[in-house]
């Protein structure tokens, strides 16, 4: 939670304690969490992480079953979805179909009982900023996925909200479509300057969009920090799974002795290696995290190969390459260089970048 | 292989002509059901050409024993006695007021409370729709002392809106399709609107009912249909010659020589013309209706 010295220092949104429970079944528990004013943060985590209830409890769709839910230091727990000041983008856009663009994008003002003549300014104006002038008196049936995904933020957007609020808006997209909208999302973000909040199991637009990542994991906050922090300092075994791609390597490893901050770690094959840690003291046996990048092919016979083993599987990306060796702690994942020359069923050697591992204990926590 | 080829040419012939003859077969089975479906069709129609017939022939002709499968002597007697001897503008008018205003109440009130127990959480929402379904197993027959009575002391019996308001019940089945309809509408839509300010009012004539057009107007169809064609209920309730629609109107044609055929058939003919325009027009709207009714959704 951000600390909080004085008004400036408030968070825009902010969630106390708040806990959901469906019946017997705890979706979201004794859950905190603070955004910051003019943020793009996102809430991160597989699906079934409570993520979207956690937006929804904020939007007012979801009602809170325990704790409170501030917006600009108010207290909204009780306030109906239209009075809070926020506007949402949906995962299926729901654009109304029997409306045309125009229509959809002034739908909140016309509801308010604005002026035909109002609506249809700012429908424009909303229109322009989005580039969809063309297509205002168009049905949602003949627009593209990616008009479609715009017209709901232009409906969002013409509410001139304090947040928006953003239900994995891109994941009915294509993937180069998909790149394309969340440039926009960044370009939108910067130019309007609101807070966003943004639900996403994608950990590249995560990472690409926000300057604040929330990782849930089964309904409680996992690790909260900013894309870099999550990727090179994961507070635990889960987060430090979740983000990258491809994904951490994890293995078994005893933990010889520990002189302050760093752990002599004896892989397995008996060769020992000195890994950072921050605590960890009196734990014998950990698992140790390495990322695919951190682990370099070299000869088998080169004296600083920390592993060796046969190359099981190979991906060329272009830009790297990927493989997948079989070695004696089971199967780790190396990217290597584009032009990396190997060949599946060859073995080579893989040298450990040690300064980059992580050490997890016995309950996950990074050491 | 060239034995593996030949064998395999050996094994597609026979399959060939199989098929060839399962087609003969299907075909022969096809004839038959388009014969007999065409002889049911015969059947069906025949007496409507039948009534059509008989309005263009004199009394005596129709009277007459034998079968007389066209006119000999055209006339449009009939026609023009029920046109300008009776009240059958007054009759017509009297329908269209009833049926319009059963169609408007009921399509209104079926989608308002289609809507509250589909979307709304209130107290004793699964009573009142356990009610509604209970009410299909109560035939409209076996409530008319009732609705005579309830109307008599609303003093209402002999006047239009008597004739309109037992009416409103006959259809829960409306109620049934709307709250169908509405449960299919994804959450999304509910949730986009409300978080734009909706009221439940505004989302109904908004959002709902404008997504879903295509069942109101089918339903608007089947009930101005039904509501056109009741006998039994604007028979009991009507007993003035000008407030009787054209279903009960029929019984007043009729002279000092007894019952004419000729006239009685003009003027039911008159009376189906509007129903059969109105399907010959929305003839895919009713049938949706139907099959909708019918529990198909179209």
């Amino acid at each position: 939670m951000a600390a909080k010295n004085g008004e400036a220092a408030a968070p825009h949104v902010e969630l106390r304690r708040v806990t959901k429970r469906y019946g017997p079944v705890t979706a979201i528990s004794d859950l905190s969490l603070a955004v910051d004013k003019g943020s793009f943060t996102a809430l991160l985590g597989p699906s079934g992480c409570g993520k979207s209830t956690l937006l929804r409890m904020i939007a007012g769709l979801e009602p809170i079953t325990a704790g409170q839910c501030f917006i600009d230091n108010l207290d909204v727990t009780d306030v109906p979805p239209a009075q809070r000041r926020i506007a949402m983008v949906f995962q299926s856009y729901a654009l109304y179909p029997h409306m045309t663009v125009r229509q959809n994008i002034a739908f909140s003002l016309s509801v308010a009982g604005q002026p035909r003549k109002v609506q249809n300014e700012r429908a424009q104006e909303v229109a322009r900023i989005l580039q969809l002038e063309p297509y205002l008196d168009r049905r949602p049936a003949e627009l593209s996925g990616g008009q479609r995904q715009r017209v709901a933020i232009g409906r969002a957007l013409v509410r001139k909200p304090e947040v928006f609020l953003f239900d994995e808006p891109l994941s009915n997209l294509d993937a180069k479509l998909r790149v394309q909208m969340r440039l926009e999302l960044a370009k939108l973000h910067a130019d309007l300057g609101t807070t966003m909040i943004y639900v996403t199991h994608d950990q590249t637009e995560a990472m690409t969009l926000a300057d604040k990542i929330v990782v849930l994991d089964k309904g409680v906050i996992s690790q909260v920090g900013s894309p870099l922090e999550l990727y090179n300092a994961p507070a635990n075994k889960f987060v430090a799974a979740f983000i990258g791609s491809p994904s951490m390597n994890f293995f078994p490893v005893d933990i010889a002795a520990i002189n302050g901050r760093t752990a002599s770690v004896v892989l397995p094959g008996g060769r020992t290696v000195e890994i950072d840690i921050a605590t960890g003291a009196g734990a014998r046996s950990a698992e140790l995290g390495v990322r695919p990048e951190h682990l370099t092919v070299v000869d088998p016979k080169d004296p600083a190969a920390t592993f060796a083993g046969a190359v099981a599987i190979i991906e060329h990306l272009g830009n790297s390459t990927i493989l997948y060796v079989e070695t004696a702690v089971g199967q780790l994942i190396v990217e290597g260089e584009g032009d990396l020359d190997a060949k599946s069923g060859q073995t080579v050697g893989l040298r450990l970048n040690q300064s980059h591992a992580r050490l997890f204990g016995a309950t996950g926590a990074t050491l | 292989m060239s034995a593996s080829v030949e064998r395999g040419a050996d094994l597609t012939t026979p399959l060939a002509s199989r098929r060839l003859a399962r087609l003969r077969r299907f075909d022969l089975v096809g004839l038959a059901v388009t014969l007999i479906t065409l002889a049911a069709a015969v059947l069906w129609a025949f007496p409507l050409y039948w009534g059509l017939v008989t309005t263009f022939k004199p009394e005596y002709e129709i009277v007459r024993p034998g079968v007389q499968l066209w006119p000999e002597h055209f006339t449009l007697e009939n026609y023009l006695h029920v046109l300008l001897q009776t009240k059958i503008g007054l009759w017509y008018v009297n329908s269209l007021i009833t049926s319009g205003a059963v169609t408007i109440i009921v399509v209104m009130m079926s989608a308002g409370a289609g809507y509250a127990i589909s979307q709304l959480d209130f107290p004793g929402r699964r009573f009142f729709w356990w009610m509604i379904l209970a009410s299909f197993m109560v035939p409209v027959s076996a409530l008319i002392v009732n609705h005579f009575i309830l109307m008599s002391q609303f003093r209402l019996i002999n006047t239009l809106a008597g004739v309109v308001g037992p009416q409103l019940v006959y259809g829960p089945v409306t109620v049934i399709i709307y709250k169908q309809f509405f449960d299919s509408v994804p959450k999304d839509f509910r949730e986009a609107a409300v978080m734009d300010g909706s009221s439940e009012l505004q989302l109904l004539f908004r959002i709902y009912l404008p997504m879903n057009w295509g069942v109101t107007t089918a339903l608007a169809i089947i009930t101005f249909i039904g509501a056109w064609n009741q006998f039994l209920w604007p028979f009991l309730a009507i007993s003035s010659e000008d407030k009787m629609n054209i279903t009960v109107g029929i019984t007043q044609v009729h002279d000092a020589f007894g019952v004419s055929y000729g006239r009685d058939l003009a003027v039911a003919m008159l009376a189906a013309m509007p129903v059969a325009v109105i399907y010959l027009i929305f003839q895919r709207r009713v049938t949706q209706a139907i099959m909708l009714s019918a529990g198909i959704k179209g």
